[in-house]
Parts: C-alpha cells; structure tokens; sequence
C-alpha cells in the first residue's frame, strides 16, 4: 500500500536500504513531505540547516562562495554535513520548485546511531566513492577483480636444494603432487618445468643423476600472496608462462597454475595472447578481432575495474604490434631501431583501440631509407588490423615520424623552444612514448635526453601545464540535466575531464622526471615523490578510474570514434551518476591544484 | 468566510449531534493545519456505494506531515464487484483487518477534528462520509471545505479567459508539475492532492 511505496522509495535512496527494518519503521514516522517554491534558501552559513532532505521532484544547487559547487535532483539528499557539523560554507537554494522528504535534525542524528549509516555519512570522498562504486557492482554482478592470490587453489611448491639429483627431485616432486621443482640455490630460486625436463633430459644429454640445478631455468616470475589475481594473469600473459610461484613475506608458499586461474577468470585473455604469439599472417591476426572485443565485454560484465582492463588491452595491443614489427622488418634490421607507441597506447590507458599514435626512432648511423617500405607496410598493417588512423598524422608512415637519434634529439630541443601549439601537442604525445619493439635503448636515452632539457625550466612546464585549464569542467551540465532545460545534453568526457587529468599529471611527470608513462602509476609515483599527498593520489585515481570506466561503457555502445568521448548524463543510472559527478569535482580539485602548482594565474 | 446562512446551516447542524462527545466537530479550529484526505469506494453512487479505505495527511505550512498518515480498512457489507476491485485494487483479503465502520469514521473524525477539509472532488468523498455520519451521529461534516479543483480553475482561467479548462486529477497533477507517487490508493491520492494543494497555494503569487 501507499505507505509502502514511499518506504520502497527511501529504501532505493542508498544507504537508507541498508536500514534494518526497525529502523526503517521508526524512520517513516518521522519523514514529512515539504514543499518549496524556487528561490527559497534552505541553507546558508547564517541559516542553520534544520532537517535532512531527500529530493523528490525539483532541484537545488549548493553554492560555496558564489559558485555552482553542486545540483541536486530526483533522488539525492543534502547535506549530512551541515547537520553533523552544525555549520556549512555552502549556501543551498530551491532551484525549481521542490517538494522532498524532510528527516528534522534530531531524528536524523539518531539514525546515525545506526553504524552503517553512520559511516556512509562520515566518510571521506573516497570511501564513499569506493562504498558507490561497490554498492553499484553488487547491485549487478559479483565484484570479481577484488579477489587476490590467496583467494584461489594454490598448487604446493616443490623446494629442493640445487645439489640432489635430478631423480630424487623427481620423486619429491611425485611426493608432494606439484607439477613444478623450484630449486634453491645459494642466492637465488631457479625452475624446472616439464619443458626443461623434454628438452634436456629426454632429448638433452642429461643424466637423470646429475644435478638438478643443471637443467634448471633461472627466471623465476613470482607475485605476492596478496596482490590481485588479475595481476598474475597480467603477469602471465605479459611472460607467455603457464605459472607464477606466489610469496608470502618473500618465502614461497605455493604455486599459482594458469589453468585454475582461467577457470576463476573464465574468459580467455591468455588465449588471445597465446594466439597472437602463434599468428603467422595477418589473416590470423584480424580473425583476433572480435575475440578482443569479447574479452573487453565480458571482464566489464563481471565488474573488473577498467584500469586492469585498459593494461590488458594494451598488453595485448603490444604484442599486436610486435607481432607486426616482425612480420615487416626484417631480421637484421629489428635491432637498428625502435618502434615506439605514443598518446593513450604509450600511457596504457586505451581501452578499446583509439587512434595509432606510432613512431620510429633509428639508430645513429643507420640507413633511414632503409625502413621506409617496411613501415608504409606496418603501417598500412595495422589500418587493416582496425587500428583506425591517427588524424594529426603520428604515424611511421609520416617521414617526420621516422628519424634517428640525433634528429630527434634536434627536434625536441626545438619544441622546447619554440613552444607553439603544435610543438606543445608533439611534445605532450611524446612524453607518453612507449617502446614496443627493437632496442629499447634508444627511446630510453631521449627520455633522458628529454627530462634533462627541463631541469629548472618551470617557465616552459608552466607554458605546457596552461593547457589544463583549456577546458571548463562540466559540472553544470549536471544542472542542465537534472532541471531537464536543455535537449540532447551530452558530457564531453575527454575534454570535460579526462584531458585534463591525463595532460596535467603528464606534465607534473615531466617535472619530476617519471619514467612511467601510464596516468595511474604516474600519479603513484608523483605520491612517492610528495608531490601530492596520499589522499589525494586516490581521489585522482579513482576519479580517472571512473570517467574511464564511463567511457568504456560509451565506446562500447557507440558507433563512431568521435561519438564514444560523448556520454548522455540522462542515460546513467543513479550511482553512476553520483560517481561522475564526485569526479569531476575532483577534477576541479586538480585544476586547482595545478594553477597554484605552476602559478598559472601568472602566465599568459 | 462563513455568511449568515452557512452559519445558520451549522447551527442546526450542531443541534442535530447526537453524541456530545463529537461536540469537538463544531469547535473553532486553531491547529493551523489542514486535513487533505481520499476514500475508495465500491462506486460511485454516493447512496447505495460503501467506503472500503480512507486516507489522509495533514498539511501545516508549507508541509504535508506524512509522519502522521491516517490509513484505514473498512468492512463492508456486500460482496465487493470485481470491476470496482479493478479499480481501486482492494481485495477481499485485503479486508481482513478491517475495521468496522463505526470504528474507522470515529477514528477518521478523531483525526480530522475542526480542522478545514481539503480535497479533489471533495464533493463526493464528504458525501460518502456524511452517510455514515447522518446515521450514526445525526450530522453532517461541519468543517470547511477547499476544492483544488476549484483553486485550479481560478488560478488557470485568469491565464485562458476562455479556455476549456481541463479539470482531470491527472492533467493537474502534470501541469502542477507533481510527481505520480504510484498506484492510486487512499492515502497516495491524499498525498498527491496535498502536493497540489501547496503548489496552488505556496508557489509564487
């Protein structure tokens, strides 16, 4: 009955649902309904907040200091904060005309006698937003991407000492039902696979009396008990190994075999990989195609946070264009060169493909001749892989693109100089540079080369920063939405945030000389380095993580490139909603932090 | 507000009471609020038709006090038609724990007091309630009456002079831009009509 629907509607409003149902029962004697004509103040520093609302038609904008801070709608509450603390900052008007349910302060303090809705209230903006992010995935699939190492079956690790024979390794290894012999020896563990004992007991020369550490393989790849399964599967992929043998406080507890991991995973990423590696022509390359597609839906449904999914991708995208540089270059040729990968495949944040961003870098000395047809043939290769072409013409098949050292040394002393638009933008896409194939040294010593040219040159990293600002924060298309004033209202999610995220936390990494070139290590590392507080690293990351996330989803459903950056507000659920906005709010934090950090203010 | 003649109407209306502890009914109402209310009904015949539910909120200032909803079941004497279950989505079962109709207008009176009466199609439903009163009281509703129909009318004929003005519970909950709380029912309709009632009386003159 009616008092019900009311209860079904407060429950939906998150965390009320977590109420239990005493709670709940008490709290609907106490929810009156108000109305409010537009303009009213409801809140402001001299008028202390006397009631809890939660919206249910109209909307209200909370100013502080005169600037639209936040919108409320449909469905959002305000402001626990000026309850709790008995003051506020912000100024809250009736924006359209409202009607909402009012809870008065004391019963609302007394709900948060209730823990959970207590903690809801209290927490920082990234509990809460993790707490979001967990509510939505709950609400539709199981979190799956949070499980770790020690979550899953792990094999028992067979240890023995490197001088016993390779006979007696076996039968400890019989013993103890492993599939692997991990040797220790004096400083460090080798291994023996079932390959190392093909190839070198059953075909090799080996007596099954030696050593065992004879026939051993010295890299041993392992991950930590608690880092997350998705990484062994990174790392797995990345090594092309069947196994990683798990730690726990640096001594080894087990092994981590691929085929369990794959039955938690049940998607095939690794056989996309294994594919790759097994393609022979192009023809088995693009059959990978909507594999690839797949994956990336599948490991979205089951809510794996898209900054695990972005690595993969790009992982993959790697191998792809390894693949491809051997299938253009030849032999003698690959180790004279370097291909590198630039914009969002250099920083690993793309997600489904996005523009080629490429280029080659030439050994001092080398013929540059020499590589012209092969990378009109790369080039043209990975057209037809649907790797869609760059608009400002980055590309090897562009001779601008295809120098060797010195040159390009030449060329980022003059976009240091000269610092004109299209230098600022060459220079932005080269930082993110990313080596795929060849001798990775060469890209190595022009980052170094690059990073020296900016010792002490705050005036030119300002100059780069500038562009940051370039682009309002779209907040207040979130008034557009919830007052339903405007028609076909979409957010801009590359300029509106991503850009300026991305572009700031590039040039932050330029100052401080980061090598990485994917936004969330960068941010990492800017934490390491005490650039930016702790706090605030997880405010950028998992507003990054977000708007990615949101992106995904609108590239996916999109049908052209240019439309995938454009999201419809109107079509996002609650949740998503909520999420994006306390993005972009980080995002403004940022900016902020950006325009004091290189006194943007000051330059024109 | 009250003539000469509604005033001679109450009075004999009053001498008419038969129980003295409703003398309540009759007195001058100080509360400040207002009671919006609804009844379901097996139909719309206000002389054969039974109440099966009431609903009501009261309204003081600028808020509806959901905190002090008034919902309540009646038994009935007839078996309820199937076409009117339809409508108003009242099972049998759902009956189960209703009141007698003694109980439930005494308590619906007790609720309500002097406090003036606020309605869509208010007309019908105090019609409905007078029958059970008449019997068991002698009276009629003494309390004012407010139609928002009729606030609606007048706010929206001095915009289209001659205009048709469309009067249908669910044109002016649109056009009062009030959300549809959901199925229709005693006590949502009651909201919905005490939303209305704010927005006519509230908004902006």
């Amino acid at each position: 009955m009616s008092i019900r629907d009311q209860r079904k509607l407060i429950e939906s409003i998150h965390p009320f649902g977590l109420l239990s149902k005493e709670s709940m029962d008490a709290l609907m004697q106490k929810i009156d309904i108000a109305y409010y004509p537009s303009k009213t103040l409801l809140i402001s520093p001299s008028i202390s907040s006397i009631a809890f609302y939660i919206i249910i038609k109209g909307s209200v904008t909370e100013y502080i200091e005169d600037e639209v801070h936040d919108v409320y709608g449909a469905g959002d509450s305000f402001d626990a904060d000026a309850l709790i603390y008995g003051d506020t900052k912000a100024k809250f008007v009736v924006d359209e005309d409202l009607i909402c349910y009012e809870i008065k302060k004391e019963d609302f303090l007394d709900l948060m006698q209730d823990k959970k809705v207590q903690s809801y209230f209290l927490q920082d903006f990234i509990s809460r937003h993790q707490q979001l992010k967990e509510y939505e995935q709950q609400s539709e699939l199981s979190p799956f991407l949070i499980a770790r190492v020690s979550d899953i079956f792990l094999h028992p690790a067979c240890v023995v000492d490197a001088h016993i024979s390779i006979l007696e390794a076996l039968q400890r290894l019989q013993e103890l039902r492993a599939k692997v012999i991990i040797v220790k020896e004096e400083d460090a563990y080798s291994i023996v696979t079932d390959t190392n004992l093909r190839e070198r007991v059953l075909m090799g020369e080996n007596d099954i009396s030696k050593p065992i550490a004879s026939i051993a393989s010295k890299n041993l790849v392992t991950i930590d008990k608690e880092d997350f399964l998705f990484n062994a599967l990174l790392l797995m992929t990345h090594n092309g190994i069947k196994r990683v043998v798990v730690l726990e406080h640096e001594k080894i507890i087990g092994v981590l075999e691929q085929i369990d991991l794959l039955s938690y995973f049940a998607s095939h990423s690794h056989l996309v990989a294994v594919q790759i590696d097994k393609a022979q022509t192009l023809e088995d390359l693009k059959a990978l195609e909507q594999d690839f597609r797949n994956l990336i839906v599948t490991l979205r449904a089951k809510g794996v946070k898209v900054r695990y999914i972005t690595k993969l991708i790009a992982t993959l995208n790697f191998k792809i264009y390894k693949k491809v540089f051997e299938m253009c270059v030849s032999e003698e040729l690959q180790d004279k060169c370097a291909l590198i990968v630039m914009g969002s495949e250099g920083r690993e944040d793309q997600t489904l493909r996005s523009d080629q961003d490429n280029a080659l870098i030439i050994k001092n000395g080398v013929d540059k001749e020499l590589f012209s047809e092969p990378m009109m043939r790369l080039n043209s290769y990975l057209l037809e892989l649907g790797f869609p072409k760059c608009n400002g013409n980055v590309m090897v098949s562009n001779e601008f693109w295809r120098r060797d050292v010195t040159s390009y040394k030449e060329l980022i002393e003059k976009w240091t100089y000269d610092m004109n638009e299209e230098s600022v933008q060459n220079l932005s896409i080269f930082l993110d540079a990313k080596c795929v194939a060849g001798d990775c040294e060469l890209l190595h010593e022009l980052t170094e080369y690059l990073h020296g040219k900016f010792h002490a040159r705050d005036d030119v990293l300002a100059h780069i920063a500038k562009a940051v600002l370039n682009f309002e924060t779209p907040l207040t298309l979130f008034s557009g939405f919830v007052l339903e004033k405007e028609y076909n209202n979409k957010l801009d999610l590359k300029k509106g945030g991503i850009f300026a995220l991305v572009h700031g936390v590039r040039t932050l990494s330029l100052q401080y000389e980061i090598k990485a070139t994917n936004t969330t290590e960068r941010i990492k590392e800017l934490n390491n380095l005490g650039v930016i507080d702790k706090t605030f690293a997880t405010e950028l990351i998992e507003s990054f993580d977000t708007l990615s996330s949101v992106r995904l989803k609108a590239m996916l459903e999109a049908k052209t490139i240019e439309e995938a950056n454009f999201i419809n507000p109107r079509t996002l659920e609650k949740n998503q909603r909520d999420l994006l906005k306390d993005s972009f709010k980080i995002i403004n934090k940022f900016k902020k932090f950006m325009t004091f950090h290189f006194h943007l203010n000051m330059v024109v | 507000m009250f003539g000469f003649f509604s005033k001679l109407k109450t009075n004999a209306n009053r001498k008419r009471l038969k129980d003295e502890k409703f003398a309540f009914l009759f007195d001058a109402d100080t509360s400040g609020e207002v009671v919006v209310f609804d009844t379901e009904t097996t139909g719309l015949d206000v002389s054969k038709d039974e109440i099966l539910s009431i609903g009501a909120v009261k309204i003081k200032d600028n808020k509806i006090l959901t905190s002090q909803t008034f919902e309540v079941f009646l038994q009935n004497s007839k078996e309820i038609s199937s076409a009117s279950i339809k409508i108003h989505g009242i099972r049998p079962v759902d009956l189960k724990n209703a009141k007698t109709t003694k109980e439930g207008i005494e308590e619906f009176l007790h609720f309500v007091g002097a406090r003036p009466l606020v309605g869509y199609y208010l007309e019908f439903d105090v019609g409905m309630i007078n029958r059970y009163t008449k019997e068991m009281l002698g009276i009629t509703l003494p309390n004012q009456m407010i139609e928002v129909s009729e606030i609606y009318f007048d706010k929206t004929i001095s915009l289209i002079p001659q205009g048709n003005i469309d009067l249908r519970f669910d044109t002016i909950l649109k056009n009062c831009g009030v959300p549809n709380m959901g199925v229709h029912n005693a006590v949502n309709d009651a909201i919905m009509t005490a939303m209305i009632y704010l927005k006519l009386t509230q908004g902006k003159k």
